[in-house]
């Protein structure tokens, strides 16, 4: 053992700490340990494949996710996210059912589709693959300020999404109360199939006109810009408080202010007659402005052994819709790291008030109009369970299995609309897998 | 004291009261019975080393070394280990640590209204202090007369790096993270940090810091509550043997990050004994530190 002293840069005072090292390894006769300031940082990776599936011909998604948090030795965190999700399937479209088969325009002008007597219309080249990442970095200042900053990007055939956020958290009485300021900034671009569709332009068919180059010009007669977009921002304040050793409440409010182009070009509102006929489509049109209010309070308990859960979000909008997300999840935990976590989820909101599952002929035409079966008035139960279990020394895998039943609400509609099914019940299946290193 | 030991979402806590410190275990997920076991393990051990080094007991290892005062004794190996390590740290530090030196905590009281002892009281004593006076050979120890050790300067580092030593060898593929009153060692390294928070008993909550700790060890000393404060003076508890006077001048406290908790301790007291130059010391050092002003 080298006992001399070696000067070092600083010049007044000798290294003595790998002296000091090896003595006490020595003493204490353990096998090395990597050094402290080798690997400062490690990172933890997530891993997730989920499955979404709609019953009838609906949407089917599949997703894989994976997500790295790098810590560092002074609790800066680096977390880098990335999630593919393959979408297929129909979606509604929002026209109504009928009595007999009816043929819409594809959005992209070019060829037709039929929906069989009595379904609800769906688009069936709804396809897509969505890519997102998210990139973010928190970091203490000190023991009494955080902050946090993030970026986001998602991207599909006809969508891209560009995000940026940021906040500061103070803590106090122990760490025990934090106060969250955030703010987030988004900037969305939507480039349809087939352009832009005015807003309540009529859906042309080729069967109305004489000649494909009639019907050309016609669907063009119909289209807007190639490409629109949205701006969003949203401030944000979150107040988490422990309030004993069992329990920890979090209370969260958000402003969001949504200017630009929100209206779905590929959804239809049906112009019908008084015997429930439909006669034309028209493209939906919604405001292009929004905001929005959202509450939340969250509170877990530990029970002893299980965690309790439980959380009411409150969102209300300036279109008209409130509505109120009830949550409730049980942790049980089982020996040698096994726990079950059953979740039981209620959802309930109002419609917009430009929501219109039809518009009655003659009647004004109104500025909006949306038959989006997702801005009507609707509640949804989510029933699930997940297991979790330990895998070799360090590894987490669970398994997710929830059971999803959308009841949409709406008027009963005139003539042969009161024997067909406007506002059909979507029943899902999700499973996930998902790993830890 | 019964050990407790309380199961959390991802990790065993564990804790018990040794060497009157707060003695804490953080244990990754494992069945109960080998949480129990570990926890059990580490209690024995820091009551272990505190009834064999304690200064306030009749039939330790302190009490026998101190009875045969002038005469040469054959040590066990655990405290010819413990001898030879203290040896080092003395030659390292240039003399200024030494477990000799505890019989100053004779003159110097730490509490609220004392006041630092005459050099006179300080000149007495020096005779009866320092490590050159003793005689260690292998294991084969002389301690003249009227001097003392002191093991309170490593002790419970010593325990901490034990206690890590011994969780790694009955489970070697769990992370267990041993925490005596603030002393830190890891049995081995975690791929996710351990979360700890650092602040002396009955200090301001603002002092409390929260680290990661993934591998190796950390260390705090110096205290925000034990001092003397004389003539506007603030006297750390920590004694230089040369001197025989309490430092001053340095921050209140050090916490310095090791491969061992011994080494961490060793370089934190250092650092503070240097006084106003404790944190030019410790950058010399090159670990990382955290200090509070």
């Amino acid at each position: 053992m080298q006992l001399s002293h070696n000067p070092t840069a600083s010049g007044a005072f000798y290294n003595i700490s790998a002296a000091l090292a090896v003595a006490s390894a020595a003493l204490i006769a353990t096998p090395a340990q990597a050094d402290w300031f080798e690997d400062d940082a490690g990172w933890q990776l997530d891993t997730a494949l989920l499955y979404y599936g709609e019953d009838g011909a609906r949407i089917t998604a599949v997703e894989g996710k994976i997500q790295a948090v790098r810590t560092n030795a002074d609790d800066g965190a680096l977390s880098m996210a990335l999630t593919l999700d393959a979408l297929t399937g129909a979606s509604a479209t929002g026209a109504v059912a009928q009595q007999q088969a009816q043929t819409f325009t594809r959005p992209s002008g070019r060829g037709e589709y039929t929906t069989a007597a009595g379904d609800t219309p769906l688009d069936d080249s709804f396809q897509d693959t969505r890519l997102q990442l998210n990139l973010g970095w928190r970091q203490p200042i000190n023991a009494r300020w955080e902050y946090d900053i993030a970026s986001h990007l998602s991207k599909e055939y006809d969508y891209l999404s560009l995000g940026l956020s940021g906040g500061a958290t103070y803590y106090w009485n122990k760490k025990n109360s934090a106060l969250r300021v955030g703010a987030s900034l988004f900037y969305d671009t939507i480039e349809p199939e087939g352009a832009i569709p005015l807003p309540l332009a009529q859906m042309p068919i080729r069967a109305d006109y004489p000649s494909e180059q009639a019907f050309v010009e016609a669907f063009n007669a119909t289209r807007g810009n190639s490409s629109d977009n949205k701006r969003t921002a949203e401030i944000s304040l979150g107040l988490t408080q422990v309030i004993n050793r069992a329990t920890v409440m979090q209370f969260n409010y958000s402003y969001a202010q949504v200017d630009g182009y929100q209206t779905d070009p590929f959804k239809l509102v049906s112009v019908i007659d008084q015997t429930g006929t439909a006669l034309r489509q028209l493209y939906e049109s919604r405001p292009d402005q929004r905001s929005k209010h959202a509450l939340f309070w969250q509170t877990k308990i530990h029970l002893g052994g299980p965690v309790l859960d439980t959380s009411y979000r409150l969102m209300t909008d300036d279109w008209g819709i409130d509505s109120h997300t009830l949550d409730l999840r049980f942790d049980y935990r089982f020996d040698k790291g096994h726990y079950l976590e059953p979740h039981l989820r209620y959802y309930r909101q109002s419609a917009a008030d430009f929501y219109r599952p039809f518009l009655l002929e003659g009647a004004s035409r109104p500025q909006y109009a949306t038959a989006d079966y997702r801005l009507a008035e609707m509640t949804t139960y989510t029933v699930g369970l997940k297991y979790g279990f330990p895998v070799g020394r360090s590894q987490q895998a669970s398994l997710r299995l929830e059971y999803y039943v959308q009841t949409p609400e709406g008027d009963t509609g005139p003539g042969q609309l009161q024997s067909l099914d406007l506002y059909p019940q979507i029943k899902a299946l999700m499973a996930q897998i998902s790993y830890r290193f | 004291m019964i050990p407790t030991l309380i199961r959390h979402k991802d990790h065993w806590q564990g804790h018990f009261v040794a060497m009157a410190s707060d003695c804490e275990l953080l244990i990754d997920p494992c069945p109960q019975p080998l949480a129990q076991q570990l926890l059990e393990q580490a209690c024995r051990i820091a009551t272990g080393i505190e009834h064999k080094y304690s200064r306030y007991r009749r039939d330790n290892v302190w009490a026998q070394l101190h009875r045969s005062r002038g005469t040469k004794i054959t040590l066990d190996p655990e405290t010819t280990r413990l001898l030879h390590f203290a040896q080092t740290c003395f030659e390292l530090s240039d003399g200024m640590f030494d477990i000799t030196s505890g019989l100053l905590r004779q003159i110097w009281p730490f509490n609220a209204d004392g006041a630092p002892p005459t050099q006179q009281q300080i000149d007495a004593l020096l005779p009866r202090i320092g490590w050159q006076r003793v005689q260690l050979h292998g294991d084969q120890f002389l301690l003249p007369w009227g001097m003392e050790l002191d093991f309170g300067g490593i002790g419970k580092e010593y325990a901490v790096d034990k206690t890590a030593a011994q969780m790694a060898q009955i489970a070697p593929e769990l992370s267990v993270l041993v925490n005596f009153g603030g002393d830190i060692a890891l049995s081995r390294p975690r791929a996710k940090p351990w979360q700890i928070g650092i602040s002396p008993a009955g200090s301001e909550p603002a002092l409390l810091q929260r680290l990661s700790i993934r591998h190796g060890a950390l260390a705090t000393s110096g205290s925000t509550q034990r001092f003397l404060l004389h003539n506007n003076i603030r006297y750390s508890h920590l004694l230089n043997a040369n001197t025989g006077w309490a430092t001053h001048g340095g921050p209140a406290q050090l916490t310095v990050a090791g491969r061992s908790c011994l080494q961490a301790g060793l370089l934190s007291s250092l650092a503070l004994l240097h006084g106003a130059d404790a944190e030019a010391f410790i950058q010399a050092q090159a670990v990382p530190y955290w200090l509070t002003p």
